[in-house]
């Protein structure tokens, strides 16, 4: 836990804080990369590499003002996190893209997604989960497909229908 | 002006009929249930059900269309309240404050104010259509590129309402937003921008993608994260069911006023229904009596919104029937619909087919009556939805949510994006970035910058052409108001105290 | 809903009471891309299909998409990524692909879809507004000689049809193709807005498009490119007011690589049925477009021949580096 009393945060340098102007930084660095590409064209006024170096400037001076902010310690307090639901869902939704990537069809993929989230969620009833949300997708994918044909990506599962 | 009454009297003695009333009932109805679907936004719930439509005679499916197009509107509003998951760019609005009353037991006022509001502000603007359209479209041309890049303006220097407490990190938000804008194809010249050779990213960050992705998959890990704290209760009910005197209070000017933005700017050829939506959000939080309820459930945020959604859809039929411009893919699909009906929107409809314009008028009306009659009695029905238990109700938003990519594009990178928004989602919401100016800056920057770069290519680079526009200088002037007012009244304030 | 944001969908797909119906259950479900916004010519075309499509009988239904963006590069990316055998699917076009793909230098070529057949060809107009002081083209061919970026055109998207016609016409009257001041919209609507609203000096797309605004007056319509007037129409061709310039606009349907020759079949021959169908030949008379059905291997043949002279002519205005 890291929960402080404020008056002693105030002054820490907020490492998070530091990390995010940094990837600002980062991102204004690419986008003037990524412009620096572009041919330019013909047209008159304003070209396609404009926006980006505009856009890019603004993330460098927002990277200098959030960099300031975490190194006054300016941040919000922050509340502990606990990283397991949020693996456990992340887990949920590499397992759907997988699925789906693999041909896994769109029930197994959604249920995995259902299982893990709930089990995030503090349930323990993996089975049950399980089953339920069968039936849930099954169910949704029959609605999609058969009542409004439009089509959702079909596995093992969805051929057997 | 007489013989619009009596036209308008006599496309209502049709629509009144009583097999016609039930068409428009099986309409909504229809339109709502598929409209709540997750990647079913209105335009496609019209373009599924438009078949159905065409076994009836003209008059009857005109007015099941209508029916279908308010219900699948109000079923993409109910899906952003409850679970969080804008249908549509349009929507987004309504779930910043929508989905906060839900939670907080305030779900039945919230639908019922959108329900409400929707119906005042179709009947205002459908009214206005019947009387204005000739004027507003001669109006609506003018509108030059520069004069929409100044519109823009406006709308940029307005949603920093949406910015929360600090500046410099609802900027932050602001230019990821413009940075996420920036990839794809560039509209004037064909150039590919942050594409990183991956055809998929040719296509751009789709606003549905990136929005359920920040608001409804990032809540969810947000909410997993801090469940060792406090665990939520959700109470399906907390106080009236029913929208209580209070609520009416705060309600009516706020659909005005929705209506007010949502039909003229509905009505430019280029106006689009998100500037509306913001621009009324922002209004009503400058000038709510509640401001601090403003990010936990302020039902003006929800009142204003969805009034100026509904009536910048009115306000699309303005082109769309005196041009025969679609200016939305929901105008396009009502396009398609009319067209079955004989109808030929055009320069010429009004002149020539007077009687179709008012039986779809009439149509309008009566449809769109009947979303209250059937909605509201629903309302109690959808809330209870959020009684469902934590894990299974999380899980079931996380299903819905992933749907709907799957539904409208299942490619991997395109999940991959929403998965990886819900993470960017989580860590803002962990780091107290507001999450709305993301939207915010994916959908105004790309138009901004091509009525910019058009304006600019026109002048031949002068910048002057925003000035030379009235419009353009007015909105410019407007802007730098909205912008300057905050601190000069700071200024004054601050003098005030010290003259005490 | 404007930057038209993104992902816009439309028309039909029958409901399961359709789907019940046991005498339907041969027919095709189709589902047709418009690479482009509502309202433009692909649109038209793809709306026009699937009427045509489905009031013949040919298939049970069919759902129009659009995927709008930069001359169909987007929409053609993600047919060929998205619909790969897919026998099921296709894809309307033109020559505006054809154009975009070579200046975008676009990883996804039109080689790699599988050709089915061309449909019409459309003719081109310049309109100026009603109360321009341009009253015929030599007007304009002064103009653009005079000062050729203060005469702004307004268009379909980058390299497309629109783009080139404006090139050649300057290139026709003498001045430099190259300085062409031109400005792409995206939707035939936004264009026309800023046509009538008098912030360009002209504006260049198919005929039929504004032929409603040109006979209400809104817009005077200074030229078509056709070789000869056009039936019935009172608009001189640029030809005989002394430029040479000829194009059309074809519009043709593909559908996606990789499918089986059955599949291409069975497509090909639905679109022929198609064309021969009363229904296409009603609408091709009531959106005035020449029917220009080129079907088989001679349709592969054309379009990799106007390939070759569509990159030719935007090298030779600097569109495409060479």
């Amino acid at each position: 836990m890291t929960s402080v009393d404020p008056a002693h945060s105030r002054r820490r340098v907020d490492r998070a804080g530091l990390v995010i102007a940094a990837l600002l930084a980062g991102l204004a660095a690419v986008l003037v990369w990524d412009a620096r590409g572009l041919p330019s064209t013909g047209m008159y006024g304003m070209g396609p590499e404009a926006m980006p170096v505009v856009v890019a400037s603004g993330l460098a001076l927002l990277a200098i003002g959030n960099f300031i902010d975490a190194l006054r310690g300016n941040l919000p307090a922050r509340e502990s996190a606990d990283p397991v639901p949020v693996v456990l869902i992340l887990v949920g939704l590499a397992l759907l893209i997988a699925i789906i990537g693999f041909g896994g069809g769109f029930i197994l993929a959604t249920s995995a997604l259902f299982v893990t989230t709930s089990a995030a969620f503090g349930r323990r009833a993996i089975l049950a989960d399980s089953i339920i949300a069968l039936v849930m997708s099954t169910l949704i994918y029959l609605a999609f497909d058969r009542l409004l044909t439009l089509s959702l990506p079909a596995g093992p599962l969805e051929r057997l229908l | 002006m007489i013989d619009t009454f009596a036209a308008l009297a006599h496309g209502m003695a049709v629509a009144i009929q009583p097999m016609n009333l039930l068409y428009a009932l099986i309409g909504v109805f229809l339109g709502t249930a598929v409209g709540v679907l997750p990647g079913i936004g209105p335009a496609l719930t019209v373009a599924l059900l438009l078949p159905v439509t065409y076994k009836l005679d003209p008059g009857g499916s005109l007015i099941m269309f209508a029916g279908i197009y308010y219900g699948g509107m109000y079923g993409g509003s109910t899906t952003a309240i409850l679970i969080n998951t804008p249908g549509e760019s349009a929507s987004m609005a309504t779930a910043l404050e929508g989905n906060k009353m839900a939670k907080a037991g305030r779900g039945g006022p919230a639908l019922a104010t959108s329900a409400i509001g929707s119906f005042v502000a179709g009947t205002i603007a459908t009214i206005g259509l019947a009387f204005l359209a000739p004027w507003l479209v001669d109006f609506a041309v003018r509108f030059g590129p520069e004069d929409y890049f100044a519109l823009m303006c406006v709308a940029f220097v307005t949603v920093s309402a949406t910015f929360g407490d600090s500046p410099i990190r609802g900027l932050t938000s602001l230019f990821i937003g413009l940075t996420l804008g920036l990839i794809g194809i560039d509209k004037l010249t064909g150039q590919a921008r942050l594409a990183f050779g991956i055809p998929e990213l040719l296509d751009g960050v789709e606003v549905t993608t990136l929005a359920v992705g920040l608001f409804a998959v990032g809540e969810a890990l947000y909410v997993a994260s801090r469940r060792h704290h406090t665990e939520e209760k959700l109470e399906p009910v907390h106080g009236s069911l029913w929208m209580t005197t209070e609520d009416w209070k705060r309600s009516w000017k706020p659909w005005l006023r929705g209506t007010m933005f949502g039909f003229p700017i509905g009505a430019l050829p280029a106006g689009g229904a998100e500037i509306p939506t913001f621009l009324s959000y922002s209004t009503e939080k400058r000038l709510t009596k509640h401001p601090e309820e403003f990010g936990k459930g302020a039902i003006e945020g929800v009142a204003g919104p969805e009034a100026a959604n509904n009536a910048s859809a009115a306000g699309t039929l303005v082109p769309l029937l005196t041009l025969g411009l679609p200016t939305s893919a929901t105008a396009a699909m009502m396009l398609a619909g009319f067209q079955q009906y004989g109808l030929n929107p055009g320069p010429l409809l009004f002149a020539e087919r007077p009687d179709l314009v008012w039986g779809l008028i009439a149509s309008l009306f009566i449809a769109n009556a009947m979303l209250l009659v059937l909605n509201l009695p629903l309302v109690g029905l959808w809330v209870r939805l959020l009684a469902i238990p934590q894990p299974w109700l999380y899980a079931g938003i996380l299903v819905f949510a992933t749907m709907g990519t799957i539904a409208a594009k299942p490619s991997v990178v395109e999940l991959s994006m929403l998965a990886g928004f819900g993470v960017l989602g989580f860590l803002m919401r962990r780091f107290d970035f507001p999450i709305a100016p993301v939207v915010v800056g994916l959908i105004l920057g790309p138009i901004a910058e091509s009525q910019l770069r058009r304006a600019l290519a026109i002048s031949l680079g002068d910048p002057m052409t925003l000035l030379q526009s009235p419009i353009s200088a007015t909105l410019l002037g407007i802007a730098l108001i909205a912008l300057l007012a905050p601190f000069v009244l700071k200024g004054l304030g601050r003098f005030k105290a010290n003259e005490d | 809903m404007f930057q038209f944001p993104a992902r816009v969908i439309g028309a039909a797909v029958a409901l399961i009471l359709a789907a019940a119906n046991p005498a339907f259950a041969q027919q095709l479900e189709l589902k047709l891309m418009a690479p482009a916004a509502p309202g433009g010519g692909w649109d038209q075309t793809a709306r026009s299909m699937q009427q045509a499509l489905v009031a013949s009988g040919v298939a049970r239904s069919v759902q129009v998409t659009n995927v709008p963006g930069a001359g169909g590069s987007v929409g053609i990316a993600q047919f060929v990524n998205g619909a790969k055998g897919d026998g099921n699917q296709m894809m309307v076009n033109g020559f505006v692909m054809v154009g975009a793909l070579a200046m975008n230098k676009s990883p996804v070529t039109l080689e790699q879809v599988t050709p089915i057949a061309r449909l019409t060809e459309e003719i081109q107009v310049i309109v100026v507004p009603a109360n321009s002081p341009i009253k015929n083209a030599q007007d304009l061919a002064a103009a653009v000689k005079a000062d050729i970026a203060k005469v702004t055109f307004a268009g379909g998207s980058a390299g497309g049809v629109d783009h080139v016609m404006a090139a050649l016409f300057a290139g026709a009257v003498g001045a430099d193709a190259k300085k062409i001041n031109y400005i792409p919209f995206s939707g035939g609507g936004e264009s026309l807005a800023a046509i009538l609203g008098g912030k360009v000096t002209a504006g260049i797309s198919g005929l039929s498009e504004y032929e409603g605004q040109i006979k209400s007056g809104k817009l005077r319509a200074i030229g078509v490119t056709s070789e000869k007037r056009i039936a019935g129409s009172d608009i001189p061709t640029f030809k005989e007011q002394g430029i040479d310039l000829v194009i059309a606009n074809w519009r043709s349907v593909v559908a996606p690589p990789g499918i089986t020759p059955e599949q291409r079949k069975t497509l090909s021959d639905a679109v022929e049925k198609m064309v021969k169908s009363d229904a296409w030949k009603e609408i091709l008379k009531q959106k005035g477009w020449e029917d220009a059905y080129l079907g088989g291997d001679a349709f592969a043949d054309f379009l990799k021949k106007e390939t070759a002279r569509v990159t030719d002519v935007l090298k030779s205005v600097g569109l495409v580096k060479s």
